[in-house]
């Protein structure tokens, strides 16, 4: 039994150890703030935040120091937000946080983070897709530090294969309606007689919010009103039903799958790959696929075109006694600079003007074409402070309409929805 | 002895069964011994479960690994949580199972009927209030409050309790008559007669900590910190993804879990001969 | 009396470490999940909860999500605990023997538990894609018709419940196994000299003597059957059309995402009710089976 007696004394002595490892918190000191950062410090984003942090320190010795801790995150910000969560219950949060986008609205409506117009001085520098998605009645609470984009991957082997000329394909300043987009399609399609676009239809997440509310919006229909307080009629107008209609012809057709084989575009598998601005990342590691990406495709009633957006942004807890500080820094990690630092270091798509004419040469065709479509189309997800109900009844929405069989009566699905988004709004 | 034919057959069937079982773990070990195009384009034939033709391939995705993360730091933190862990699990647990297999006291039946009903809670649905009480206990940011609400396990004691119960009166009284107290008893004589039991508890109980992502998060701001998971949950949801990177880390964190597995099923087999009860 | 006393006494030293342990982190926790369910904390504005009675309580019948998710359940631990106990006993009568390899073996069987969701769900969405995967190459060869699995809103649930019988498996047979460890050799020894039979042996011998494990493990799985969330979350998220939503992953949802702490609660505390009058119908019936 010594084994055990030894175990014992093993584990007290930790126990031990550990509790005195518990040093106290940093003091607070009117020029000391704490940032939180919802991505690990080993990661690209994670280094250039570091990265920004230590040149402000730099620019402001003597005035102000900024400490940065960084928190991974799983999936969609599960982990880091769960933790904001349990900090709020305790009065913990740090001066600086980052949050997502649709987060916006449920945090200021809570009073946990501050409005920061008065701290940013190239305010106008900034895209309106950015200042959209940060603004909530009438004043600006969070900065995102990047943009995001979506863009059809096609794979030009498949297309050349198909007889498809690559000079005739659309461009962001002359888009393709649905009624081409469907043609392209079906020539694919009788080409290899199988799904030929990866929608990303199992991935049923934020994904299936943020890259189809464009079709919706294309056609002029939207998810709630602009006051956001009515979702019956507004979802499931007759704008809703043709877009709706839309999607589900892609995978009616057998277009599209609602099963898609992982890293189906990336091998081969598939001619085309609804895709974010990660995906030119990832198509990295597969040298033998030559792509090009291509605009979303409009509504033919109307033309517009419109691309998803939205970001994780930099916001102040109201409950920071340092916002001076707080202001300061955020302006700071918004510069031209810093903006560009990030988009290079994680290529993601710029936030501001001047980023995108500093990195516009650094960068490739494909990310180009996204940047283009950004800055031309982009629009952000309603700001809601019941944002995640909404986002998921409308998740299910997509989903359920890709169920052909099941749900054939767009209208009756529509309406059925619409009233459950109405509920959560009341 | 039996006849060969049917050795052949029962191993046949075990291999199969094995197979069954094995696959996915051959599958991601081989997956982070190649490039990541391979790993797909390999998915529909043999080759899937084949490392890449090309050796040089092979340690190609730990060494991107080990640049992107300070891997040695991780899995130190995750030892010590595990180890801890799984030491106080068994003592904290193996003494409370005692105290309900063997002592008659004041309140036993409704304490254990309240702890059976405990069992029910989902764990997952009450982490923001049992942050409040590592907050008010003052313990955040330290490596005590990843261990503390991991110890005490309700089906741990439940099982410490029903082999406890399995222990021939008998062996306990002769030991009192020789004028042994509880707690020597409970050192000596139950607890090394019980390795079966050890060894379940300290393999779940290994498993259960090592596999614990969302709580050491919660609870730490400090990334030296961090256990592995957190690594893996990073490197897994961080685009772009790559699949043989995030094999790797997860071959680097399943290897501790089977080697703990093989090692402690050795303890159960030992347990059999230790108690003199062996089948053979 | 002093007697009496003393293992008293005795008997909270040893639960106290346990007791203290659950208590703060358990039972104290689980108690205001009681108490939110009748407020309306929204989880974003701790500082400004109100009580709101059976608000929560009222709105939760009403809500169709909830009971569907009772529904799947349901299912899923009516099928899942059969298949799932069954095949963890039988894998532990298989290898609960000396042979050469049997660590291989044991090894084999248990690995399922140690690996990572992750590997699991990526494996098993690739071996169940209906249109590529292998799992509809072999029926095809077999003259059957590929099945969409995981995507069709009829077969999604039962198909999580393989996976999850597979998965789980191991974990129960190595509780068996401890429990198959502890019966005595002699018990074997006086069965040979009576001349049973194999089954026999299985029958009148192995399993009475495994009942305190088997009830151990019937009423642990039947538990953590119905707190099913990481499967459906990893590999369904859910869907299609609510066909694999459980109640601990809507309660989990409800809180989180939603923020919604006072409904998750009340939820919980529903939830909590259902599975502890199943949980105590079960062992009635077992304990019945013992007399």
């Amino acid at each position: 039994m010594k084994k055990l007696s030894v175990l014992v004394g093993v584990v007290c002595a930790v126990l031990f150890l550990a509790a005195c490892g518990s040093g106290g918190s940093s003091e607070a000191n009117h020029n000391e703030i704490v940032v939180w950062f919802h991505t690990s410090l080993e990661t690209p984003e994670g280094e250039a935040m570091q990265n920004t942090i230590d040149r402000f320190n730099e620019e402001y010795e003597g005035e102000y120091t900024a400490t940065a801790e960084f928190v991974p995150r799983s999936g969609s910000g599960g982990g880091y937000e769960d933790k904001i969560n349990a900090a709020l219950t305790t009065d913990t949060l740090p001066d600086v946080l980052t949050l997502d986008g649709p987060n916006t609205a449920a945090y200021a409506e809570s009073g946990i983070i501050a409005p920061v117009d008065e701290y940013l001085t190239n305010k106008d520098d900034l895209l309106p897709s950015i200042i959209e998605q940060g603004t909530y009645d009438d004043q600006m609470y969070g900065v995102g530090f990047s943009e995001s984009g979506v863009g059809i991957f096609y794979n030009k082997q498949m297309f050349e294969q198909a007889g498809i000329d690559l000079e005739t394909l659309p461009t962001v300043d002359e888009p393709w309606d649905w009624d081409q987009f469907i043609e392209l399609n079906e020539t694919l399609h009788n080409e290899f007689d199988k799904p030929v676009i990866d929608m990303g239809f199992d991935d049923k997440s934020e994904w299936l919010m943020y890259a189809f509310t464009p079709f919706l919006w294309s056609q002029g229909g939207d998810v709630v009103s602009e006051d956001g307080t009515t979702a019956e009629g507004v979802l499931n107008d007759e704008n809703g039903v043709k877009a709706f209609t839309f999607i589900q012809d892609m995978v009616k057709n057998g277009y599209s799958t609602i099963t898609p084989v992982e890293k189906g575009f990336h091998t081969g598998e598939y001619a085309m790959k609804l895709g974010g601005s990660w995906t030119i990342a990832e198509l990295e590691e597969y040298p033998d696929i030559e792509y090009g990406v291509m605009p979303y495709p409009t509504s033919p009633d109307t033309g517009e075109l419109v691309s998803p957006s939205g970001s994780w942004q930099y916001a102040m807890s109201a409950s920071s006694e340092k916002q001076e500080a707080a202001g300061a820094l955020i302006d700071f990690m918004v510069s031209t600079e810093s903006l560009s630092e990030m988009s290079l270091a994680n290529s993601v798509l710029p936030a501001s003007y001047s980023a995108i004419d500093e990195i516009t040469d650094e960068v490739s065709d494909e990310m180009n074409v996204l940047i283009e479509q950004n800055a031309a189309s982009a629009q952000a997800r309603p700001l809601l402070p019941n944002y995640p109900q909404v986002s998921r009844i409308f998740q299910d929405t997509i989903s359920d309409t890709t169920y052909y069989e099941e749900n054939s009566d767009i209208q009756a699905l529509l309406d059925d929805k619409a009233a459950q988004i109405q509920s959560a709004l009341d | 002895m039996k006849k060969p034919i049917r050795r052949i057959i029962e191993y046949t069937v075990l291999i199969l069964i094995a197979c069954i079982f094995v696959f996915p773990l051959i599958w991601m070990i081989v997956s982070s011994l190649k490039p990541e195009a391979s790993i797909y384009t390999d998915m529909n034939g043999i080759k899937a479960l084949l490392p890449s033709l090309n050796p040089s391939d092979w340690l190609q995705s730990y060494k991107e690994l080990f640049n992107r993360f300070d891997i040695v730091q991780y899995i130190f933190n995750s030892v010590i949580y595990a180890v801890v862990i799984t030491g106080g699990s068994i003592v904290v647990n193996a003494m409370a199972g005692y105290a309900f297999a063997r002592f008659h006291f004041r309140g036993k039946k409704i304490l254990f009927a309240l702890m059976l009903a405990l069992l029910i809670v989902p764990v997952e649905t009450i982490i923001i209030t049992q942050f409040t009480v590592a907050h008010s206990l003052g313990i955040l940011n330290t490596r005590l409050a990843v261990i503390l609400p991991l110890i005490a396990n309700i089906f741990f004691i439940y099982l410490f309790r029903n082999f406890f119960k399995a222990v021939p009166e008998e062996v306990i009284e002769s030991v009192k008559i020789d004028g042994g107290n509880n707690w020597t008893i409970f050192w000596r004589i139950v607890l090394p007669m019980s390795k079966p039991a050890i060894a379940t508890v300290g393999t779940l109980s290994f498993i259960a900590s090592w596999n614990d992502y969302l709580w050491p998060l919660m609870v730490l701001t400090d990334t030296s910190k961090f256990p592995l998971q957190v690594a893996i949950t990073n490197i897994n949801t961080t685009e772009p993804v790559f699949t043989n990177q995030v094999m790797s880390i997860l071959t680097i964190s399943t290897i501790p879990l089977i080697i703990v597995y093989i090692l402690a099923q050795k303890y159960i087999l030992q347990g059999l001969g230790g108690s003199g009860t062996g089948i053979k | 009396m002093n007697i009496k006393k003393k293992e008293n006494l005795a008997a909270y030293i040893f639960l106290a470490p346990a007791l203290i342990l659950l208590g703060l982190f358990l039972v104290y926790p689980s108690l205001l999940a009681i108490y939110y369910s009748f407020t309306d904390y929204y989880l974003l504005t701790p500082n400004d909860i109100n009580i709101v009675w059976l608000e929560n309580f009222i709105a939760i019948f009403k809500d169709p999500v909830f009971i569907q998710s009772l529904k799947n359940i349901a299912l899923f631990v009516v099928l899942v605990i059969p298949i799932q106990v069954g095949a963890a006993l039988g894998l532990a009568l298989l290898i609960n023997k000396q042979r050469k390899g049997n660590i291989f073996f044991k090894v084999a069987f248990f690995s399922p538990v140690v690996l990572s969701l992750v590997v699991i769900s990526v494996l098993w969405l690739y071996l169940l894609n209906p249109s590529e995967g292998l799992i509809n190459n072999i029926l095809l060869n077999v003259g059957i018709d590929p099945q969409p699995f995981l995507s069709s809103p009829t077969q999604a649930m039962v198909t999580i419940v393989f996976v999850s019988a597979w998965q789980g498996a191991g974990y129960q047979m190595l509780i068996f196994l401890a429990g198959l460890q502890n019966i005595p050799g002699e018990v074997y020894e006086a069965g040979k000299i009576d001349g049973v039979n194999k089954w026999q042996k299985f029958y009148y011998i192995t399993l009475p003597l495994l009942k305190p494990t088997s009830i151990l493990i019937m009423i642990t799985t039947l538990i953590s059957a119905f707190k099913l969330i990481i499967q459906p979350m990893v590999m369904t998220q859910g869907g299609p059309m609510n066909a694999t939503m459980t109640p601990v992953y809507y309660i989990y949802q409800s809180g989180f995402s939603d923020r919604m702490i006072g409904y998750a609660s009340a939820m919980t505390v529903i939830f909590g009710i259902v599975i502890g009058i199943v949980t105590l119908i079960q062992s009635r019936v077992s304990r019945e089976d013992d007399n």
